[in-house]
């Protein structure tokens, strides 16, 4: 099986909330086996702004999961979407 | 690229080893998007180890590891162009937990090219797949009947494997009049760009032609409004901040909306996208938006936003055709695993299997089963144990489709056919 990558939507708590500490609390709670490729910032309203980590996972059981849990569980974070998939 | 073609998101999908990368990689090739250096490299190689021959699923690797290489999301998507279209693949992962990504994502596919290999007929993932994209909404499918060179482009193979496609389309109620079939090799090339000559008996559209001639997707502007709400904010000055994507219709400032199944409802003040005020936002658009009189505690994520005066659909139960793609031992009624639908995750029993599809003829193979297992197609009625927003999805299909989780694994996928309401 090859690798998937995943464009995960992270949304902070509140507008306040320092993005680059952020992406940094992120890729330090990425599970094993997936790895953060670069981030991306969706500027969405009223000074929220999400992160769109792209993550590379392998193509196998259990999906994003472990990474969308992982994240959900980072300190700052009110809420985790996968976005889009695609095989690479 | 230039903006001046309408877009398509096509899926490629099919059974694991029916050649989908090697097609992908023929389409890239053909249309010129394949990197030049790319193609010197492997041509190199291939020389080195004295291989002749352009072999597209080794291009495929070499581009994939050049894609790891890259940023962001595009890096899982190549494109190519014909004369009408611009074309992003979609290309499916292989593995079933992905489902849900496919199911509650934001880019769906429009149409689909189905890749079948003739000298291995139809195959459990190919029912699986086509059920998928029956569920995720895909409208038009084109099936490449592939691998030809590996049964001598001999005409009653095709013609085998089309039947053997066809009666899989009638299971799914796929409308099979508007289905092409083409008889292609990936590998060779033949019927992708080019007539083959290896296919006198054949005087359909090749694939390219194929794809060209595709409707334009329409964007679902004129159903009625529906945006999953994804989360609530509370922002200073502002107020009470709902922020989610539009599946259809419009969301108009000055709107009376309702969320369901919160049941609230109020006028809307300020639109912002991109941190800029709109007076409207359409599918597609992620915003976040601000209601006169909703409070922070009224709503939640998984409620869906709709117009106050024609409200989402609460169901208190619903009828639904799925798909059993992974379940260690078997699903009765009274099994109660956790739903994926849209922005919602809520606990729902499947209160009685009404009936079992035979995947074959596509006939009710049994009434009131008393089980269903992988692999099975059947018709259920579910009972959310909490309230869920949810459409027919001959109605709405983007919001009539889930998945179903349970033991850390998507476990099934379907889409709901009726909805009884609250």
């Amino acid at each position: 099986m090859g690798k998937v990558a995943a464009a995960i939507k992270v949304m902070p708590q509140d507008p306040e909330i320092d993005l680059d500490q952020l992406q940094e609390r992120l890729e330090q709670n990425l599970p094993e086996g997936a790895k953060i490729n670069g981030f991306d910032r969706d500027e969405v309203a009223f000074g929220l702004t999400a992160l769109i980590p792209t993550v590379i996972v392998p193509d196998e059981a259990g999906g994003t999961e472990a990474v969308e849990e992982a994240f959900q569980g980072v300190e700052g974070v009110e809420s985790v979407s996968v976005e889009d998939v695609g095989r690479l | 690229m230039s903006e001046d073609k309408p877009h398509q998101n096509l899926a490629v999908i099919g059974h694991v080893d029916h050649g989908k990368s090697t097609l992908v990689g023929r389409l890239l090739y053909e249309t010129e998007n394949v990197p030049e250096h790319v193609i010197e490299q492997h041509k190199e190689e291939a020389e080195e180890k004295g291989k002749g021959g352009f072999e597209f699923a080794y291009v495929m690797d070499n581009l994939a590891e050049e894609r790891e290489r890259g940023v962001t999301i595009d890096i899982a998507h190549q494109e190519f162009d014909t004369d009408e279209y611009y074309f992003t693949i979609v290309d499916c992962p292989g593995h079933r937990d992905f489902v849900k990504n496919m199911i509650t994502g934001a880019s769906q596919a429009d149409n689909a090219v189905l890749v079948v290999a003739a000298d291995d007929g139809v195959q459990p993932q190919t029912q699986e797949h086509v059920f998928l994209a029956r569920t995720l909404g895909i409208d038009e499918m084109i099936i490449a009947v592939n691998k030809m060179d590996l049964v001598d482009y001999e005409e009653g193979r095709y013609e085998q494997t089309k039947d053997e496609v066809e009666d899989l389309l009638n299971q799914v109620r796929f409308d099979t009049d508007s289905v092409k079939y083409i008889p292609v090799s990936a590998f060779e090339g033949d019927n992708v760009a080019s007539e083959s000559e290896n296919t006198p008996w054949y005087d359909g559209e090749i694939l390219l032609e194929a794809l060209n001639n595709l409707p334009e997707p329409s964007p679902p502007t004129d159903a009625d409004l529906r945006l999953p709400i994804q989360d609530v904010y509370t922002i200073s000055g502002i107020g009470t901040v709902p922020v989610g994507r539009v599946e259809t219709g419009v969301l108009n400032t000055g709107d009376n909306v309702s969320f369901q199944p919160s049941d609230v409802s109020g006028e809307v003040k300020t639109i912002e996208m991109h941190h800029e005020e709109v007076p409207k936002a359409e599918p597609g658009d992620n915003v976040g938006f601000n209601v006169r009189g909703i409070g922070k505690d009224d709503i939640r994520r998984g409620d869906v936003c709709g117009p106050a005066d024609d409200p989402p659909s609460v169901a208190e139960t619903f009828q639904a055709q799925v798909v059993v793609m992974q379940h260690p031992s078997v699903i009765t009624a009274g099994y109660t695993p956790v739903f994926h639908a849209h922005t919602a995750q809520v606990a729902c029993t499947i209160e009685s299997i009404d009936k079992k599809i035979d995947p074959a003829s596509g006939e009710t193979a049994e009434e009131d089963p008393d089980f269903i297992q992988s692999g099975d197609a059947a018709v259920v009625t579910v009972r959310p144990q909490k309230p869920l927003s949810i459409e027919p999805s001959s109605e709405i299909p983007e919001l009539g489709s889930f998945a179903i989780r349970d033991m850390g694994q998507t476990i099934a996928a379907g889409k709901v056919l009726s909805v009884n309401e609250r």
